[in-house]
């Protein structure tokens, strides 16, 4: 049996094994409960949904059928309907996101003495909740006493725009810009500070117009965070769903009906758990792409 | 020929105008839902609709103080973003210092799956998050809205408060560590306190994401007394279908803590904005 053994000399000034350990293992204890619970409620449900994306759930069991809810989803109409949807939805909401965007970090940028003000009213709708905005949203559209409605009324014939298909896409899609514009503003204001005035006044001296020296001074400068604003904006774009199924439910039909918004449809409105696990699947795996192209484009080591 | 001042007066007045339009169009949907709570429900009925109400009426207002958004929404609401945030800052923090700290192997890896984490949607897990609350029979409750909760707001919370970390110098702590404090407290009585904007920050975060969050709790919740106040208004809409003066109300009620928050503590928003989104 070893006995405890007898300090030696000077060992309170070289550290023992024991301090050794206790220094190296430190990270781990304090690291411990984030990873264990990032583990139980991110990790272990992910890969929940690839082993339910490839199996059947009847009665509470799971039996396995391979890729058959790939096949069922890549077989369906709502399935090629909601891809287009997406398409649509991404590319008008990224466009006026990173346009809109642009201008108001602009503008903002110019300081003047209510600069404070406007930034924390541009905030608003960014704060609000998925709900909140569509409640909002769904009353300026409302088909008899809509504000909104009644003002454009004599120009769409009283077609209601909530009932109409590309009416309620255009809806969704403004809602979700003013939701989220203050936020990408902010991203291009942050950006559009590092831009020396020097550069700018150089620019000015040289007899540039703002808008050339937009295009050739500034936009260079700006160029790595406009990047990473399309890829967020896009990331965004790809699984936007609270503010969508508060406002339309996915309707008029399924007109509003995006690739997100199927895959709750499926799971909670028709009980497919096996075909909504397998959109998951496939959504996760795009954004898993898209975030390794972020990686790439904020240089991640 | 203007002059240089001219011209700055003009495009000083030129921004103010634009700026003042933009502003005009962000606020107007959460203006006119001001004005329609303050509507008798005959008001909200009438054609031409009118921008501020004839008659100032606090019915919609009545009408939520009386329903199941005040005596269970909230604060059901309240409970679980306060407990999900009062839990996450101290575990992030934790881990922050950890990753700011120490160099470890792996320490590169975990922070790129952590970022990683905070970059992926949550909505991929949530069918799995309902099937594995229904077996454990825990949908419904408190604990697993806290649980994903927590879950979901680690990483970001994490990034805010390691980047607050980052910026304290080491030497502080060392000096510390040399007189005798344990890494802990060396954590506790030196670091914390220099950090406390920083965890301020994270909490701030944590408590208006889970405040207005939505899609968990509309899938995890079903049962009524455990709902929270998105999904009670997402009911709202069904059962109040036209009475838009108390839907409106209950928008401002849900919204009002959190822009007052928002108003009050908005540097240190709009720098864990930018700490999240843009440190790589």
């Amino acid at each position: 049996m070893a006995s405890i053994s007898v300090p030696r000399q000077g060992s309170m000034k070289s550290p023992s094994r024991f301090q050794i350990w206790r220094h190296k293992s430190y990270p781990v204890w304090l690291l411990m409960p984030t990873l264990l619970l990032l583990l139980l409620v991110q990790v272990y449900p992910t890969l929940y949904t690839f082993n339910l994306s490839l199996n059947k759930l009847k009665g509470g069991k799971l039996s396995f059928v391979g890729f058959n809810n790939f096949a069922r989803l890549f077989a369906s109409t709502d399935f090629v309907s909601s891809l287009s949807n997406t398409a649509v939805f991404w590319f008008y909401y990224m466009a006026l996101t990173v346009v809109l965007g642009m201008i108001v970090a602009l503008l903002l940028n110019k300081r003047t003495r209510f600069t404070a003000v406007y930034t924390v009213i541009i905030f608003v709708p960014w704060i609000l909740s998925d709900v909140v905005s569509a409640t909002m949203w769904r009353w300026m559209f409302e088909q008899s006493y809509g504000i909104v409605q009644v003002l454009l009324n004599p120009l769409l014939n009283n077609v209601s725009i909530l009932s109409d298909d590309t009416g309620a896409m255009a809806v969704v899609i403004l809602a979700s810009v003013w939701r989220t514009l203050a936020f990408t503003s902010l991203l291009f204001l942050g950006a559009l500070q590092t831009v020396p005035n020097e550069v700018k006044e150089a620019a000015s001296l040289d007899g540039a117009s703002s808008w050339q020296s937009f295009w050739q001074v500034i936009i260079p400068i700006v160029r790595p965070t406009l990047l990473v604003t399309i890829l967020l904006t896009s990331i965004r774009a790809v699984n936007a769903l609270g503010l969508i199924l508060a406002t339309t439910n996915g309707g008029p039909g399924s007109a509003t009906t995006t690739a997100s918004v199927l895959l709750y449809r499926e799971a909670f409105q028709y009980g497919d758990f096996g075909v909504a696990a397998a959109l998951a699947v496939i959504l996760f795996l795009f954004n898993l792409g898209l975030t390794l192209v972020y990686f790439r484009l904020v240089k991640v080591d | 020929m203007i002059t240089q001042k001219a011209r700055k007066t003009i495009d000083r007045a030129l921004t103010n105008l634009i700026l003042i339009f933009i502003s005009f169009l962000m606020i107007y949907p959460v203006a006119y839902a001001l004005m329609t709570s303050f509507k008798t429900q005959g008001a909200v009925v009438t054609l031409p609709p009118s921008f501020f109400p004839k008659t100032w009426s606090l019915v919609g207002y009545e009408a939520v103080f009386h329903s199941d958004m005040f005596r269970v929404y909230l604060p059901n609401t309240a409970i679980n973003a306060v407990l999900s945030s009062l839990l996450t800052v101290p575990l992030a923090g934790l881990a922050g210092y950890a990753f700011s700290r120490y160099k470890f192997r792996g320490s590169k890896a975990l922070q790129l799956l952590i970022l990683g984490l905070m970059m992926i949607p949550g909505l991929t897990n949530l069918v799995a998050l309902y099937r594995i609350g229904s077996e454990l029979k825990i949908l419904s409750t408190h604990m697993i809205m806290v649980l994903v909760y927590i879950g979901g707001g680690l990483p970001f919370t994490l990034w805010i408060i390691k980047a607050f970390f980052d910026a304290i110098p080491k030497e502080m702590e060392e000096a510390a560590l040399i007189d005798g404090c344990s890494p802990l407290q060396a954590l506790r009585y030196v670091v914390v306190p220099l950090a406390l904007p920083g965890l301020f920050a994270g909490f701030l975060m944590m408590m208006v994401d889970t405040w207005n969050e939505f899609l968990a709790a509309v899938v995890l919740l079903s049962a009524n007394s455990a709902r929270t106040a998105t999904v009670g208004l997402y009911d709202f809409q069904s059962a109040f279908e036209i009475a838009y003066n108390v839907l409106c109300a209950a928008c401002i009620i849900i919204m009002l803590p959190i822009v007052i928050t928002f108003i009050l503590g908005r540097k240190t928003f709009f720098q864990a904005m930018l700490e999240g989104a843009l440190k790589g």
